[in-house]
């Protein structure tokens, strides 16, 4: 029986609801001295503080936060930061919820620290953090005394493998590729140019990496330079599906689409659509809905007292020509089965 | 105040004109007269109106009371276009020059002559540039070529450019603001002599100036207000340099 | 353009007044994007030649086409001694009307309008906060940046909204020889533009306002009524860019665009146009536009790292910044 099966899911909440309430009147309002395992107020109320929501990534990540939560009848509060690159304004913004009364805190960071101190107070009023997609800074965190219960997040590097293999095989005769990141020093990016590099074969080339800063017109821009520095570019690996989009633009103006090969990360309806057209060449789709789902039910398997693992691995898939109707079919939700350490948790 | 004189010689008449600045009142019922062709002087120490009473009669301020009547005829002046339209030109204390702009854009600030090509209307430069040439010569002011940036010009040729602006385009009354309080001698000198230049053409001439000689020997009338009222009138020739500071300390009443 | 200082000497003064020029920093100060220019295309041109291959000079103009447009309306904001903030967001803005009424199925002349009149309803309501609230400029346009912003994701609820129009992508792919017509729109914009502030009424009172307020109120110039039209002015040919990025990316996308707003007023300052107002050209933060542009663009030819192209980009800015001193 799997755990997707709403039914399961519906009584498996019923069931933490009451338990939850059962455990919060028999412990009064004082607080308890429990260890990580029982939070103080279990009343099971969650708040989740993620990025820009000017990205349909984050926008599916939070749908699936709130999905998970209503059928587990979780309250859920979910506040994005202003822009994706907002990162004092979603610190701000953490430090308010901090305050009240939720007893389980999803967090998608901008950066590795800038939420270290709002998560810091989390911290020391034993409220359970949940790491999501982005990872907070583990040496920070320790210092801080804040290290999360669990983080779920894409494995980057593992993506720009998938990537790295991928553009080997659309390129049997070898050649040169071009990577497109986002803001300089990002470490996702990295992380996902770093995989792509390690995943292609021996005669495919890594030899010019631009950054775009995540923006569609700066990845046409410079797709554009790159490849009149290039002329025998035979493709291109770009950091996020919004910027792939800007370079697919820039290699049918060129006159290329389909000669110049381009993959690229995240999973956007407007990719998977633009891998069905043709237009991309492939996409390492990752699961923010599943993320955020996950993240719920980490909540809850931490309210009921389980403890969580430490890394737990969201599902990514490659999205090409031949399963580009599948994936749009599902999207936002992953179109292949995943492991979900937290629903066996919940069983 | 006045002496006897045939009432169509009187170019300008200021009529018990006030204004005040929220609490602060500026201008109480501030009465005079300026014949025409004449250089009638206003004095008065600092913070007295003088500069204030002067905006009112260029456009910018708005009396709350009392009425100004020029050539004849009562005036709503509600803005310097107005003024300038009556014929009343004005050189303010600062000059009222744009700096980056050249002596001919400053000239014809805001009289812009135009060309039509049909709907929209074009700078003619090349009209504005000779006139500009014009007007400066005709005054014998020493200035640069009018395509200079006021900007390069001294103290004494941006006064002049003022000057000729306010006197160049057919006016009835121009009103100078302190002409020479920031000049050396020699400039100073030949801004009076453009002054007198003026009057002799026929302008009339309302003059502020702290320079009690320059106040003797240039000007017919002279006006002493104090703290915001107008204290008395003199005939120049027959008052004595004396009589006006005492006036303007009020050691002597009106 | 800068005028002749002292009167026009007999003609053995002439080269006297050349070499005298040439010896002058403020000359150099005065051309400085000019100069700039020429010593990238030659220094760029030389490391390498496809810097001024006919293909890449037409990706370079048309890459600069949207921030060229954006500098001219910042040019005139500025040359009130004013500042518009706002102008990335406002063209924000007007590309998510773009795209919402094109997904309605508007139409591409309906979906243009929307863009621009998007883009002067921020104008407007720059102008009359500047001018009639007198609150301050910067001030107002930051309102004015985060308020077209927040509303650009709410109309769009965030998502972008694909635009393919046949008309749209012949606009941003053709063009006549190595001058496509993004760049061309720009130019007539950068023509009309110079015409309004250097040969109509309208231009001399833009900079009187700039130049010194107090002698254009004493001369009857409304500065109030400048400052509306120049910010309205901003905020059209915000809209206008709009349209000119959505058909570049084929999108309408409520992306935050920041590096437009820092790379117009770098432009115009490269441009030698003061920021404390009244003295203005359009040449010049046009030529600073191309500048910034073909700065990055030969960058990512040489291979540089990315890591050194902002640097690259700060130290011409402030380099440009630090000759404007030096204007008479």
């Amino acid at each position: 029986m799997s755990a997707r099966n709403p039914a399961t899911r519906t009584a498996l909440g019923v069931a933490l609801v009451t338990g939850a309430a059962l455990l919060a009147s028999a412990c009064g309002s004082s607080d308890s001295s429990g260890g990580a395992a029982t939070t103080a107020n279990g009343n099971g109320k969650v708040a989740a503080v993620i990025k820009g929501l000017d990205n349909p990534f984050f926008q599916s990540m939070e749908q699936g936060l709130n999905d998970q939560a209503k059928s587990a009848g979780v309250p859920v509060t979910v506040q994005a930061a202003a822009s994706i690159t907002d990162t004092t304004g979603q610190a701000d913004k953490l430090n308010g919820l901090a305050g009240q009364d939720f007893s389980c805190f999803v967090v998608n960071p901008i950066s590795g620290t800038n939420l270290i101190q709002g998560v810091a107070q989390l911290a020391a009023k034993k409220k359970t953090i949940v790491n999501i997609d982005s990872p907070i800074d583990a040496k920070a965190a320790k210092a801080a005394n804040a290290t999360p219960a669990t983080y779920i997040g894409t494995d980057n590097v593992q993506a720009g493998e998938l990537a790295g293999k991928r553009m080997t095989q659309l390129l049997p005769s070898g050649g040169a590729v071009a990577a497109i990141g986002g803001i300089s020093g990002d470490v996702t990016s990295g992380a996902r140019i770093e995989g792509f590099s390690k995943g292609l074969g021996s005669n495919v080339k890594l030899t010019q990496t631009v950054a775009a800063n995540w923006d569609r017109q700066e990845a046409l821009t410079q797709a554009t330079n790159v490849l009149r520095a290039n002329p025998a570019l035979a493709g291109f690996f770009v950091a996020n599906d919004d910027m792939g989009l800007g370079v697919a633009r820039a290699v049918a103006n060129a006159g290329k689409t389909g000669k110049i090969k381009i993959i690229s990360v995240d999973g956007i309806k407007d990719a998977l659509e633009a891998v069905k057209a043709g237009q991309l060449d492939g996409v390492v789709a990752q699961y923010p809905y599943a993320i955020g789902s996950m993240g719920i039910l980490a909540c809850q398997a931490a309210a009921k007292g389980k403890t969580l693992p430490a890394t737990v691995k969201a599902p990514v898939a490659l999205v090409t020509k031949a399963n580009a109707d599948k994936a749009l079919a599902a999207t936002p939700k992953p179109f292949q089965a995943y492991a979900n350490p937290f629903q066996d948790l919940l069983k | 105040m006045t002496t006897s004189s045939p009432a169509q010689d009187l170019l300008l008449e200021v009529t018990d004109v006030s204004l005040a600045f929220g609490s602060v009142q500026a201008l109480k019922d501030v009465s005079l007269t300026l014949r025409r062709g004449e250089v009638t002087a206003l004095v008065g120490d600092n913070g007295a109106g003088k500069s204030t009473l002067v905006r009112c009669i260029s456009g910018i301020h708005h009396p709350d009371a009392g009425t100004i009547a020029f050539d004849g005829a009562e005036l709503e002046l509600s803005s310097p276009e107005d003024a300038r339209e009556a014929g009343i030109e004005t050189v303010h204390q600062n000059l009222a020059l744009v700096e980056d702009l050249t002596v001919w854009q400053n000239l014809f600030l805001n009289r812009e002559l135009v060309r039509k090509v049909g709907p929209l209307a074009f700078l003619d430069r090349g009209a504005m540039q000779r006139q500009a040439k014009e007007m400066v010569s005709t005054l014998a002011v020493n200035v640069p070529a009018v395509q200079s940036r006021v900007r390069r010009l001294s103290g004494g040729q941006r006064q002049a450019v003022a000057i000729c602006r306010a006197a160049g385009f057919s006016s009835k009354l121009v009103i100078m603001d302190e002409p020479t309080a920031a000049l050396g001698v020699q400039e100073t000198a030949k801004v009076e002599e453009l002054i007198l230049r003026l009057r002799d053409e026929g302008h009339a001439v309302l003059l502020i100036s702290h320079n009690f000689e320059q106040v003797m020997r240039l000007s017919n009338q002279v006006w002493v207000m104090r703290a915001g009222r107008c204290v008395g009138g003199r005939r120049t020739d027959q008052t004595t340099g004396q009589e006006i500071v005492s006036l303007i300390t009020g050691a002597l009443a009106a | 353009m800068p005028s002749t200082t002292t009167a026009a000497g007999p003609a053995e003064t002439r080269s006297e007044t050349w070499s005298a020029r040439a010896k002058d920093v403020g000359f150099w100060a005065e051309w400085a994007a000019l100069v700039g220019l020429v010593a990238l295309i030659v220094i760029f041109g030389a490391l390498n030649p496809t810097f001024l291959s006919a293909g890449n000079i037409e990706s370079m103009l048309v890459a600069a086409a949207i921030l060229i447009i954006l500098s001219v309306g910042q040019t005139f904001v500025i040359a009130t001694a004013g500042i518009d903030l706002s102008v990335a967001s406002t063209m924000t803005l007007g590309a998510v009307a773009f795209g919402q009424v094109y997904a309605r199925g508007g139409g591409l002349w309906a979906s243009c309008l929307a863009a621009v009149a998007a883009g002067t309803v921020v104008g407007i309501a720059n102008g009359l906060l500047v001018a009639r609230a007198k609150i301050t400029d910067f001030i107002v346009t930051l309102g004015t940046l985060s308020a077209a912003a927040g509303l650009a994701l709410i109309l769009s609820d965030g998502k972008p909204v694909t635009v393919i129009d046949a008309g749209l992508l012949k606009l941003s792919t053709g063009g006549i020889g190595v001058l496509g017509w993004t760049f061309l729109i720009a130019a007539v914009v950068a023509v009309a533009a110079h015409v309004t502030l250097f040969r109509t009424r309208f231009g001399t009172h833009v900079l009187a306002t700039g130049g010194s307020p107090e002698a254009a109120t004493a001369t009857g110039i409304s500065t109030a009524r400048v400052k509306i039209a120049v910010y309205v002015i901003s905020g059209v040919l915000a809209g206008f860019a709009a349209i000119l990025l959505v058909g570049r990316i084929g999108a309408a996308e409520p992306a935050a665009n920041t590096s437009f707003l820092l790379n117009s007023v770098a432009a115009v300052v490269l441009g030698g146009v003061s920021l404390f107002g009244g003295r203005a050209t359009i040449i010049g933060p046009v030529l600073g536009a191309l500048l910034l542009t073909a700065l990055v663009n030969g960058l990512t030819l040489l291979g540089v790292s990315q890591f050194y192209q902002p640097l690259s980009v700060g130290i011409v800015v402030v380099l440009a910044a630090f000759l404007t001193r030096f204007q008479r």
